[in-house]
């Protein structure tokens, strides 16, 4: 995983797998980098393989955490792969996230 | 770690031991993903799979309570052509597995594994012991991708089964059309039938023959309920079959295969699993199996349908035996319509056969009466709707007497009118061999007796002869109720009756006369016991009461005979107000006055 940092933007990259094994400190390291004045983060789904239960509470996680403040930090999510896509939808979480989606 | 053996074209399993750290579960997901590759799963069942795989794992090792030596978790997949299986078998306290799995909210963090496993796989089951639980869960292959490899020949085997299970699905799927059509196109041919014929027993055996046929039976029977409830009769049965003739109690339990359907309302299926009792009339020396379905209609038990088998065992399928419930139903509604045909004809009939009754009565009674000079005579009859056994008669035996007759057949309807009918040919024979009523009662007791008492039926008559020379008149009676005589100079009224039984009684039998002196003016009132019938003994007398006083009271009035039957028809109807007439009401009135009586009975 990569934090680029962007001016405004904070982009998370390089995510290959999210699942109970490293949601935990995806969050955190996320979370810790917000408060740096970022207007928006946008994390990079298009070479995430796969993303269980944990995964997605990570990035619910997140998204609670940048609209608590102040609603200052929006947050994308960028190109997510069809199977991930499908898992926002059964969840019915692309509801509540930005998502940018894959180009055709 | 990783263990797959038996590969084979049915069944392969590959077990994996999971250490019980999170970080180890993306190992164990991707050597599960690459097994399952082998096997052909299709990209959508591989990604199902593995995130179902993965959530397990994650219950398993984030439900342990303890640290320390916690043996690993075990997963074990089953995978053939058609499903794949996946355990996860940990040794930790576990978890309560949810009654019912439900979306957590958007906000929630957590949750949501069960609902992976639930909405990606086709079944889960969780067994949880004493420190070992396994979560079994299967999902049937349906994207199977059949690769050319070194197991070709494999597939094609494959591919040959299921062609031969899907020929073998058609195959059944069009032999249920064809039953289906069969009994529908039996049904609508029966009905059509049953438009042009009212025999419920042909109809019935039309029907059932060819329910017969489309359920490769071989016997039935139908019966239905008799009208008290309790018993079963036999309507119609297949042709050669023996015995379930007789009418069966369902008034009682009883082991008997219909009897039972009847009481419980259920079906009740025999066969070699069930057999019926030795006395049941389904019984074949050959064995066999069969079903037993109780016809309803409207909630009320009309009959039972016994459908069976006489050579084979085999019981009915479940499209066989919906198709026996099917027509047993039909009948159902067949049977009630009949009984209700059944019953409006019988009440037609009833109506009928009164409306003969009323009209050989009406044809009895005299148009017009015989009068004497000074002796004036006019006759009634009002007949109540089912009775039909009042009649009289007046003859004039010379130019001064008069031979009065009035009767009651006890009895109803047509009886009642034919014996009225033979009572009044015998009456108008009588004169020719004697005149004297007393002779004349035993005459016509001795013609009907033995018909009258073949049907336990009887008749009460009184014969009135009035002398107008002598100023006399002869009564006798035969169980008939008094003649009542008021005539001037007597301060009451006079009740006349001699003793004899009525006609029918006895062989031979003997009557009494009575002689009367007639004084001017006079009447005399022969009537039947319709006048002064009441709902009770009290009525009763309080209505011969006011008939004797309006009697009595005549004597005062200048009237004619037929201006008294008139008065007196009109106290009867006002008597009666709005009560329906019960029995007939008949009588002869005679006036003795200077009157010119208008003579019109």
């Amino acid at each position: 995983m990569k934090l680029v940092d962007k001016g405004d933007v904070l982009t998370v990259t390089d995510v290959t797998e999210l699942g109970a094994n490293n949601s935990d400190a995806f969050r955190d390291e996320v979370k810790a980098a917000l408060p740096n004045g970022f207007k928006t983060v946008e994390i990079d789904l298009s070479e995430t393989n796969f993303i269980d239960s944990c995964g997605l509470g990570a990035l619910i996680a997140i998204q609670k955490f940048a609209t608590s403040r102040d609603g200052t930090v929006a947050v994308r999510l960028l190109h997510p792969l069809p199977p991930v896509q499908q898992l926002f939808e059964l969840t019915r979480l692309h509801r509540i996230f930005e998502i940018v989606p894959r180009a055709a | 770690m990783s263990e797959p053996r038996g590969k084979s074209s049915t069944c392969t399993q590959f077990r994996y031991a999971l250490p019980c750290d999170l970080a180890e579960v993306p190992s164990a997901r991707q050597a599960v993903r690459r097994f399952l590759n082998e096997q052909g799963l299709h990209e959508e069942e591989l990604a199902a799979c593995e995130l179902a795989l993965a959530e397990a794992c994650n219950n398993a090792i984030q439900n342990v309570r303890h640290d320390g030596s916690v043996r690993p978790i075990e997963i074990t997949i089953l995978c053939t052509s058609s499903k794949v299986e996946i355990s996860v078998n940990d040794h930790t306290p576990g978890f309560d597995w949810p009654e019912q799995i439900e979306l957590p909210s958007a906000e929630s963090e957590r949750g949501r594994g069960l609902f992976f496993i639930h909405s990606f796989m086709d079944t889960a089951r969780y067994y949880r012991g004493r420190n070992e639980n396994s979560l079994v869960m299967s999902k049937m292959r349906c994207h199977q991708e059949h690769r050319q490899s070194s197991s070709a020949a494999a597939s094609i085997a494959e591919v040959q089964e299921r062609l031969e299970e899907t020929q073998q699905a058609l195959s059944e799927m069009a032999r249920e059309l064809c039953f289906r059509t069969e009994s529908l196109s039996a049904i609508f041919r029966c009905s059509t039938g049953l438009g042009r014929s009212n025999n419920l027993p042909d109809f019935s055996q039309q029907l059932l023959n060819d329910l017969l046929h489309i359920t490769s039976a071989d016997w039935f029977v139908l019966r239905n309920v008799r009208e008290s409830g309790e018993e079963l009769t036999t309507l119609v049965v297949s042709a050669g079959f023996d015995g379930a003739q007789q009418p069966l109690s369902i008034a009682k339990p009883s082991p008997i295969a219909e009897v039972q359907a009847a009481i419980t309302r259920r079906d009740v299926v025999f066969g070699p699993h069930r057999p019926l009792v030795a006395d049941d009339p389904l019984v074949n020396k050959a064995g066999g199996a069969g079903m037993v379905r109780p016809i309803l209609a409207g909630g009320n038990l009309v009959g039972t349908l016994a459908v069976g088998r006489a050579l084979s065992n085999e019981p009915f399928t479940p499209p066989q035996a919906k198709v026996i419930q099917t027509f047993a139903d039909f009948l159902g509604i067949q049977l009630v319509n009949a009984r209700l045909q059944e019953e409006q004809l019988s009440t037609r009939l009833l109506g009928h056969e009164l409306d003969i009754a009323q009209n050989i009565q009406r044809s009895l009674l005299p148009r017009s009466l015989p009068q004497l000079r000074h002796f004036g005579v006019a006759g009634y009859c009002e007949s109540a709707r089912q009775v039909g056994g009042d009649f009289y008669d007046v003859l004039q035996l010379s130019d001064n007497s008069l031979l009065l007759v009035v009767a009651d057949v006890m009895g109803k309807g047509v009886p009642a009118a034919l014996f009225a009918a033979i009572l009044h040919s015998l009456v108008r024979a009588l004169p020719e061999w004697t005149q004297r009523p007393a002779e004349m009662l035993a005459r016509l007791n001795w013609h009907m007796y033995d018909e009258l008492s073949a049907v336990d039926m009887f008749v009460t008559a009184q014969i009135v002869l009035i002398n107008a020379k002598k100023n006399q008149m002869t009564v006798a009676s035969a169980g008939h109720c008094p003649v009542l005589l008021a005539q001037a100079g007597t301060p009451g009224l006079k009740r006349i009756a001699p003793e004899g039984m009525p006609l029918g009684i006895l062989p031979t039998t003997q009557f009494i006369e009575e002689v009367c002196e007639l004084r001017s003016p006079c009447r005399v009132l022969l009537h039947t016991d319709g006048l002064t019938e009441a709902p009770d003994v009290t009525a009763s007398t309080r209505a011969q009461h006011r008939l004797e006083r309006w009697l009595q009271q005549s004597l005062a009035r200048e009237r004619s005979a037929a201006q008294l039957r008139d008065e007196l028809a009109k106290e009867l109807r006002k008597a009666q107000a709005s009560m329906p007439l019960k029995d007939d009401q008949t009588f002869l009135i005679v006036a003795e006055n200077q009157l010119e009586d208008a003579g019109i009975g």
